[in-house]
Protein backbone atom coordinates (compact mmCIF):
# COMPACT_ATOMS: atom_id res chain seq x y z
CA UNK A 1 0.00 0.00 0.00
CA UNK A 2 2.74 2.89 1.07
CA UNK A 3 4.22 1.80 -2.26
CA UNK A 4 1.17 2.80 -4.26
CA UNK A 5 0.59 5.30 -2.33
CA UNK A 6 4.15 7.00 -3.27
CA UNK A 7 3.78 6.45 -6.54
CA UNK A 8 0.84 8.45 -6.65
CA UNK A 9 2.61 11.10 -5.44
CA UNK A 10 5.33 11.48 -7.74
CA UNK A 11 2.85 10.77 -10.84
CA UNK A 12 1.19 13.69 -9.42
CA UNK A 13 3.69 15.53 -8.65
CA UNK A 14 5.18 15.09 -12.19
CA UNK A 15 1.90 16.38 -13.47
CA UNK A 16 2.37 19.43 -11.30
CA UNK A 17 6.01 20.24 -12.93
CA UNK A 18 5.21 19.80 -16.01
CA UNK A 19 1.91 22.03 -15.97
CA UNK A 20 4.12 25.39 -14.32
CA UNK A 21 7.38 24.31 -16.39
CA UNK A 22 5.98 26.06 -19.45
CA UNK A 23 3.83 29.05 -20.79
CA UNK A 24 0.28 27.99 -21.83
CA UNK A 25 0.61 26.90 -25.27
CA UNK A 26 -1.51 28.91 -27.85
CA UNK A 27 -3.57 27.66 -30.70
CA UNK A 28 -5.89 30.61 -33.09
CA UNK A 29 -8.99 28.65 -32.29
CA UNK A 30 -8.72 28.57 -28.83
CA UNK A 31 -7.73 32.03 -28.97
CA UNK A 32 -11.33 32.68 -30.27
CA UNK A 33 -13.60 31.02 -28.51
CA UNK A 34 -12.16 32.37 -25.40
CA UNK A 35 -12.63 36.03 -26.46
CA UNK A 36 -16.29 35.04 -28.22
CA UNK A 37 -16.14 33.48 -24.07
CA UNK A 38 -15.38 36.26 -22.60
CA UNK A 39 -17.31 39.01 -24.62
CA UNK A 40 -20.34 37.39 -22.54
CA UNK A 41 -19.11 36.44 -19.56
CA UNK A 42 -20.16 39.39 -17.13
CA UNK A 43 -23.34 39.93 -19.43
CA UNK A 44 -26.56 39.84 -17.21
CA UNK A 45 -29.18 38.93 -19.97
CA UNK A 46 -26.41 35.42 -20.54
CA UNK A 47 -26.37 35.02 -16.94
CA UNK A 48 -29.98 35.07 -16.58
CA UNK A 49 -31.23 33.14 -19.71
CA UNK A 50 -27.60 31.01 -21.24
CA UNK A 51 -25.93 30.36 -17.95
CA UNK A 52 -25.83 26.09 -19.06
CA UNK A 53 -24.49 26.96 -22.46
CA UNK A 54 -22.27 29.56 -20.73
CA UNK A 55 -20.80 26.95 -18.25
CA UNK A 56 -20.22 24.51 -21.16
CA UNK A 57 -18.41 27.08 -23.21
CA UNK A 58 -16.24 27.67 -20.05
CA UNK A 59 -15.99 23.75 -19.76
CA UNK A 60 -15.02 22.98 -23.22
CA UNK A 61 -12.42 25.73 -23.26
CA UNK A 62 -10.40 24.53 -20.22
CA UNK A 63 -10.86 21.07 -21.94
CA UNK A 64 -9.18 22.25 -25.35
CA UNK A 65 -6.42 24.35 -23.23
CA UNK A 66 -5.29 21.29 -21.32
CA UNK A 67 -5.47 19.27 -24.36
CA UNK A 68 -3.62 21.24 -25.80
CA UNK A 69 -1.07 21.83 -23.26
CA UNK A 70 -1.10 18.09 -23.22
CA UNK A 71 -0.16 17.78 -26.91
CA UNK A 72 -3.07 15.84 -28.00
CA UNK A 73 -4.30 15.53 -31.85
CA UNK A 74 -4.59 18.91 -33.10
CA UNK A 75 -7.92 17.97 -34.72
CA UNK A 76 -9.24 16.94 -31.52
CA UNK A 77 -8.02 20.26 -30.25
CA UNK A 78 -9.89 22.39 -33.00
CA UNK A 79 -12.74 20.09 -32.17
CA UNK A 80 -13.45 20.84 -28.63
CA UNK A 81 -12.70 24.37 -29.36
CA UNK A 82 -15.21 24.57 -32.10
CA UNK A 83 -17.94 23.06 -29.15
CA UNK A 84 -16.91 26.38 -26.76
CA UNK A 85 -17.27 28.69 -29.59
CA UNK A 86 -20.71 27.71 -30.55
CA UNK A 87 -21.51 27.06 -26.49
CA UNK A 88 -20.91 30.70 -26.44
CA UNK A 89 -22.18 31.52 -29.46
CA UNK A 90 -25.58 29.84 -28.42
CA UNK A 91 -25.64 31.33 -24.82
CA UNK A 92 -25.01 35.08 -26.69
CA UNK A 93 -28.13 34.40 -28.65
CA UNK A 94 -30.31 32.74 -25.79
CA UNK A 95 -29.65 35.92 -23.52
CA UNK A 96 -30.24 38.20 -26.57
CA UNK A 97 -33.65 36.69 -26.84
CA UNK A 98 -34.26 37.08 -23.09
CA UNK A 99 -33.74 40.98 -23.23
CA UNK A 100 -35.86 41.37 -26.45
CA UNK A 101 -38.73 39.50 -24.61
CA UNK A 102 -38.33 41.51 -22.03
CA UNK A 103 -38.65 44.52 -24.05
CA UNK A 104 -41.71 42.59 -25.68
CA UNK A 105 -43.60 42.43 -22.63
CA UNK A 106 -43.02 45.95 -21.61
CA UNK A 107 -44.29 47.40 -25.25
CA UNK A 108 -47.25 45.11 -25.05
CA UNK A 109 -47.72 46.77 -21.68
CA UNK A 110 -46.97 50.13 -23.62
CA UNK A 111 -49.90 49.33 -26.09
CA UNK A 112 -51.94 48.45 -23.71
CA UNK A 113 -52.05 51.34 -21.91
CA UNK A 114 -52.21 53.29 -25.60
CA UNK A 115 -55.35 51.54 -26.15
CA UNK A 116 -57.35 52.08 -23.39
CA UNK A 117 -56.46 55.69 -23.29
CA UNK A 118 -57.72 55.34 -26.75
CA UNK A 119 -60.79 53.85 -25.43
CA UNK A 120 -61.71 56.94 -22.90
CA UNK A 121 -60.38 59.41 -25.49
CA UNK A 122 -63.41 58.40 -27.76
CA UNK A 123 -66.10 57.86 -24.67
CA UNK A 124 -65.24 61.47 -23.38
CA UNK A 125 -65.54 62.54 -26.89
CA UNK A 126 -68.73 60.77 -27.54
CA UNK A 127 -70.19 61.88 -24.27
CA UNK A 128 -68.78 65.82 -25.28
CA UNK A 129 -70.82 65.34 -28.09
CA UNK A 130 -74.00 64.03 -26.54
CA UNK A 131 -73.92 67.17 -24.29
CA UNK A 132 -73.17 69.34 -27.15
CA UNK A 133 -76.15 67.99 -28.95
CA UNK A 134 -78.39 67.84 -25.81
CA UNK A 135 -77.57 71.45 -25.25
CA UNK A 136 -78.26 72.86 -28.68
CA UNK A 137 -81.73 71.27 -28.93
CA UNK A 138 -82.40 72.81 -25.61
CA UNK A 139 -81.12 76.53 -26.80
CA UNK A 140 -84.12 75.68 -30.37
CA UNK A 141 -86.30 74.55 -27.07
CA UNK A 142 -87.09 71.82 -29.31
CA UNK A 143 -89.10 69.21 -27.31
CA UNK A 144 -89.03 65.14 -27.07
CA UNK A 145 -91.28 64.13 -28.83
CA UNK A 146 -92.48 60.30 -30.39
CA UNK A 147 -91.59 61.75 -33.78
CA UNK A 148 -88.18 62.74 -32.58
CA UNK A 149 -86.77 66.15 -31.88
CA UNK A 150 -89.74 68.93 -32.53
CA UNK A 151 -89.30 72.83 -32.63
CA UNK A 152 -92.32 74.80 -32.61
CA UNK A 153 -92.27 77.83 -33.99
CA UNK A 154 -95.12 79.79 -32.74
CA UNK A 155 -97.56 82.05 -34.32
CA UNK A 156 -96.24 85.23 -32.70
CA UNK A 157 -93.11 84.67 -35.33
CA UNK A 158 -95.24 85.06 -38.50
CA UNK A 159 -97.23 88.38 -39.64
CA UNK A 160 -101.24 88.00 -39.15
CA UNK A 161 -102.31 85.73 -42.06
CA UNK A 162 -98.51 86.18 -43.43
CA UNK A 163 -96.71 83.92 -44.39
CA UNK A 164 -93.05 86.00 -43.89
CA UNK A 165 -91.09 85.65 -40.92
CA UNK A 166 -90.49 88.44 -38.37
CA UNK A 167 -87.23 89.37 -36.88
CA UNK A 168 -87.61 87.10 -33.83
CA UNK A 169 -88.60 84.14 -36.27
CA UNK A 170 -85.87 84.35 -38.54
CA UNK A 171 -83.09 84.65 -35.68
CA UNK A 172 -84.65 81.20 -34.34
CA UNK A 173 -84.36 79.89 -38.02
CA UNK A 174 -80.55 81.00 -37.99
CA UNK A 175 -80.37 79.28 -34.69
CA UNK A 176 -81.50 75.95 -36.20
CA UNK A 177 -79.05 76.20 -39.82
CA UNK A 178 -76.00 76.49 -36.74
CA UNK A 179 -77.17 73.90 -35.39
CA UNK A 180 -77.74 71.69 -39.07
CA UNK A 181 -74.30 73.36 -39.42
CA UNK A 182 -72.86 71.55 -37.00
CA UNK A 183 -74.91 68.12 -37.34
CA UNK A 184 -74.73 67.32 -40.75
CA UNK A 185 -76.41 63.93 -40.50
CA UNK A 186 -79.50 65.89 -39.69
CA UNK A 187 -82.36 66.65 -41.66
CA UNK A 188 -85.43 68.37 -40.68
CA UNK A 189 -89.40 67.92 -42.09
CA UNK A 190 -90.90 71.73 -41.98
CA UNK A 191 -94.65 71.32 -41.30
CA UNK A 192 -96.90 74.16 -41.38
CA UNK A 193 -100.63 74.23 -39.34
CA UNK A 194 -103.54 76.73 -38.83
CA UNK A 195 -106.32 76.90 -37.29
CA UNK A 196 -109.96 76.19 -38.38
CA UNK A 197 -110.75 79.57 -39.14
CA UNK A 198 -111.58 80.62 -42.60
CA UNK A 199 -111.41 78.27 -45.62
CA UNK A 200 -109.87 74.79 -45.49
CA UNK A 201 -108.01 75.58 -48.77
CA UNK A 202 -107.04 78.77 -47.57
CA UNK A 203 -105.75 77.30 -44.54
CA UNK A 204 -104.24 74.74 -46.26
CA UNK A 205 -102.52 76.80 -48.76
CA UNK A 206 -101.34 79.38 -45.36
CA UNK A 207 -99.59 76.45 -44.21
CA UNK A 208 -97.78 75.44 -46.96
CA UNK A 209 -96.35 79.00 -47.45
CA UNK A 210 -95.79 79.83 -43.86
CA UNK A 211 -93.10 75.92 -44.15
CA UNK A 212 -92.09 77.54 -47.34
CA UNK A 213 -91.30 80.47 -45.80
CA UNK A 214 -88.90 78.57 -43.10
CA UNK A 215 -87.52 76.29 -45.62
CA UNK A 216 -85.99 79.45 -47.89
CA UNK A 217 -85.21 81.17 -44.19
CA UNK A 218 -82.95 78.20 -43.89
CA UNK A 219 -81.54 77.76 -47.07
CA UNK A 220 -80.62 81.54 -47.07
CA UNK A 221 -78.39 80.64 -44.45
CA UNK A 222 -76.68 77.62 -46.29
CA UNK A 223 -78.10 74.81 -45.86
CA UNK A 224 -78.99 72.63 -48.72
CA UNK A 225 -82.05 72.31 -49.84
CA UNK A 226 -82.24 68.09 -49.88
CA UNK A 227 -81.72 68.38 -46.17
CA UNK A 228 -85.20 70.29 -46.28
CA UNK A 229 -88.59 68.99 -46.17
CA UNK A 230 -91.61 70.34 -46.10
CA UNK A 231 -95.51 69.70 -45.53
CA UNK A 232 -98.35 72.11 -45.15
CA UNK A 233 -101.33 70.00 -43.30
CA UNK A 234 -103.86 73.31 -42.81
CA UNK A 235 -106.16 72.83 -40.33
CA UNK A 236 -105.50 69.21 -39.34
CA UNK A 237 -103.92 68.44 -36.29
CA UNK A 238 -104.76 70.84 -34.32
CA UNK A 239 -102.74 71.03 -30.80
CA UNK A 240 -105.70 73.00 -28.86
CA UNK A 241 -109.52 73.77 -28.99
CA UNK A 242 -110.52 75.96 -31.75
CA UNK A 243 -113.01 77.18 -29.52
CA UNK A 244 -111.27 80.02 -27.60
CA UNK A 245 -108.33 82.50 -29.43
CA UNK A 246 -105.82 80.93 -27.28
CA UNK A 247 -106.37 77.51 -28.47
CA UNK A 248 -106.07 78.84 -31.98
CA UNK A 249 -102.73 80.52 -31.60
CA UNK A 250 -101.48 77.68 -30.20
CA UNK A 251 -103.11 75.86 -33.19
CA UNK A 252 -101.25 78.15 -35.67
CA UNK A 253 -97.79 77.04 -35.83
CA UNK A 254 -95.19 75.48 -37.79
CA UNK A 255 -93.19 72.51 -36.42
CA UNK A 256 -89.58 71.63 -37.10
CA UNK A 257 -88.88 67.80 -36.70
CA UNK A 258 -85.13 67.14 -36.38
CA UNK A 259 -84.23 64.06 -38.05
CA UNK A 260 -82.46 61.09 -36.17
CA UNK A 261 -78.49 61.14 -37.16
CA UNK A 262 -79.28 58.72 -40.06
CA UNK A 263 -81.25 61.15 -41.49
CA UNK A 264 -84.73 59.42 -41.30
CA UNK A 265 -87.74 61.66 -39.99
CA UNK A 266 -90.59 59.49 -39.23
CA UNK A 267 -93.91 61.41 -40.92
CA UNK A 268 -97.33 61.89 -39.66
CA UNK B 1 -3.92 -11.08 3.76
CA UNK B 2 -6.79 -12.46 1.14
CA UNK B 3 -9.63 -9.26 0.96
CA UNK B 4 -5.83 -7.16 0.74
CA UNK B 5 -4.90 -9.29 -2.17
CA UNK B 6 -8.28 -9.05 -4.42
CA UNK B 7 -8.42 -5.38 -3.77
CA UNK B 8 -5.43 -4.83 -5.85
CA UNK B 9 -6.97 -7.41 -8.07
CA UNK B 10 -9.32 -5.33 -8.22
CA UNK B 11 -7.86 -1.66 -9.04
CA UNK B 12 -5.89 -3.80 -11.47
CA UNK B 13 -8.66 -4.43 -13.73
CA UNK B 14 -10.03 -0.77 -13.38
CA UNK B 15 -6.39 0.27 -13.88
CA UNK B 16 -6.33 -2.08 -17.45
CA UNK B 17 -9.72 -0.97 -18.05
CA UNK B 18 -9.02 2.46 -18.14
CA UNK B 19 -6.29 2.39 -20.30
CA UNK B 20 -8.05 0.13 -22.37
CA UNK B 21 -11.02 2.41 -23.02
CA UNK B 22 -8.56 5.40 -23.58
CA UNK B 23 -6.47 3.49 -26.13
CA UNK B 24 -9.35 2.09 -28.41
CA UNK B 25 -8.88 3.84 -30.52
CA UNK B 26 -12.47 4.66 -31.47
CA UNK B 27 -14.35 3.05 -29.36
CA UNK B 28 -18.11 2.71 -29.21
CA UNK B 29 -20.53 3.46 -32.01
CA UNK B 30 -21.88 6.82 -31.54
CA UNK B 31 -25.47 6.02 -31.03
CA UNK B 32 -26.70 8.51 -28.16
CA UNK B 33 -24.94 11.39 -30.28
CA UNK B 34 -26.66 10.66 -33.46
CA UNK B 35 -29.79 11.30 -31.48
CA UNK B 36 -28.99 14.18 -29.91
CA UNK B 37 -27.72 15.51 -32.98
CA UNK B 38 -30.91 14.68 -34.65
CA UNK B 39 -33.28 15.96 -31.64
CA UNK B 40 -31.02 19.61 -31.65
CA UNK B 41 -32.37 19.64 -35.67
CA UNK B 42 -35.65 18.91 -34.96
CA UNK B 43 -35.75 21.61 -32.16
CA UNK B 44 -33.69 23.98 -34.80
CA UNK B 45 -36.42 23.13 -37.34
CA UNK B 46 -38.93 23.79 -34.71
CA UNK B 47 -37.97 27.21 -34.15
CA UNK B 48 -37.96 27.79 -37.59
CA UNK B 49 -34.63 27.52 -38.79
CA UNK B 50 -35.47 26.45 -42.07
CA UNK B 51 -36.45 29.79 -42.56
CA UNK B 52 -34.03 31.73 -40.52
CA UNK B 53 -31.02 30.46 -40.59
CA UNK B 54 -31.17 27.64 -43.31
CA UNK B 55 -27.38 27.85 -44.01
CA UNK B 56 -26.74 26.66 -40.77
CA UNK B 57 -28.57 24.28 -40.43
CA UNK B 58 -27.81 22.29 -43.30
CA UNK B 59 -24.94 22.56 -41.81
CA UNK B 60 -25.73 20.38 -39.41
CA UNK B 61 -27.87 18.22 -41.69
CA UNK B 62 -24.76 17.21 -43.86
CA UNK B 63 -22.93 16.74 -40.93
CA UNK B 64 -25.23 14.05 -39.73
CA UNK B 65 -25.24 12.68 -42.89
CA UNK B 66 -21.33 12.54 -43.39
CA UNK B 67 -21.29 11.35 -39.97
CA UNK B 68 -23.86 8.31 -40.94
CA UNK B 69 -21.54 6.94 -43.90
CA UNK B 70 -18.56 7.08 -40.95
CA UNK B 71 -20.42 5.20 -39.05
CA UNK B 72 -20.66 2.52 -41.53
CA UNK B 73 -17.30 2.45 -42.10
CA UNK B 74 -16.54 1.88 -38.44
CA UNK B 75 -14.97 5.41 -38.33
CA UNK B 76 -16.63 6.22 -35.07
CA UNK B 77 -14.33 9.11 -33.63
CA UNK B 78 -14.46 11.42 -36.61
CA UNK B 79 -18.33 10.37 -36.93
CA UNK B 80 -18.68 10.99 -33.59
CA UNK B 81 -17.03 14.65 -33.51
CA UNK B 82 -18.94 15.43 -36.65
CA UNK B 83 -22.60 14.60 -34.56
CA UNK B 84 -21.26 16.83 -31.75
CA UNK B 85 -20.93 19.37 -33.86
CA UNK B 86 -24.29 19.06 -35.35
CA UNK B 87 -25.86 19.30 -32.41
CA UNK B 88 -24.22 22.56 -31.47
CA UNK B 89 -24.64 23.86 -34.79
CA UNK B 90 -28.45 22.99 -34.87
CA UNK B 91 -28.41 24.47 -31.66
CA UNK B 92 -27.06 27.67 -32.60
CA UNK B 93 -29.73 27.84 -35.69
CA UNK B 94 -32.20 26.93 -33.51
CA UNK B 95 -31.62 29.80 -30.71
CA UNK B 96 -30.55 32.56 -33.38
CA UNK B 97 -33.59 31.89 -35.34
CA UNK B 98 -35.41 32.54 -31.81
CA UNK B 99 -33.55 35.69 -31.42
CA UNK B 100 -34.45 36.62 -35.00
CA UNK B 101 -38.14 36.01 -34.19
CA UNK B 102 -38.56 38.10 -31.26
CA UNK B 103 -36.69 41.05 -32.62
CA UNK B 104 -39.40 41.08 -35.65
CA UNK B 105 -42.11 40.85 -32.73
CA UNK B 106 -40.46 43.73 -31.09
CA UNK B 107 -40.36 45.97 -34.44
CA UNK B 108 -43.88 45.00 -34.68
CA UNK B 109 -45.48 45.91 -31.41
CA UNK B 110 -43.07 48.96 -31.87
CA UNK B 111 -44.83 49.71 -35.16
CA UNK B 112 -48.02 49.29 -33.99
CA UNK B 113 -47.60 51.60 -30.89
CA UNK B 114 -46.11 54.24 -33.09
CA UNK B 115 -49.36 53.93 -35.45
CA UNK B 116 -51.33 54.14 -31.62
CA UNK B 117 -49.91 57.41 -31.23
CA UNK B 118 -50.80 58.92 -34.09
CA UNK B 119 -54.01 58.51 -34.10
CA UNK B 120 -54.12 59.74 -30.36
CA UNK B 121 -52.21 62.93 -31.74
CA UNK B 122 -54.44 63.19 -34.63
CA UNK B 123 -57.51 62.27 -32.76
CA UNK B 124 -56.48 65.45 -30.03
CA UNK B 125 -56.09 68.36 -32.96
Amino acid sequence: MNATLSIGFSVGLSILIAGCASTPKQNASIDEARSAYMAIEQDPNVARSGAAQLRQAKLELDRAQSLLEDGADINRVEHVAYLAQRHAEIALQQGKRADLEEEISSAEERRKQLMLQMKSNEASEARMEAEALRAEMAALKAEKTERGMVLTLGDVLFDLNEADLKASGKRTVERLAEFMEQYQERRVRIEGYTDSTGAAEYNQGLSERRAMAVRSELMNQGIPGSRIEVEGYGEAYPVATNDTSAGRQQNRRVEIVISDESGSISTR
Amino acid sequence: MKPHLSLTRILTTLALATLLTACAGPGPKPDSELQSAESSIKQAEASDARRFQPVLLNEAMNKVADARALIDEEEYTEARRLLEQAEVDAQLAGASSETEKAQRAVAEINNNIENLHQQLNSNQQ
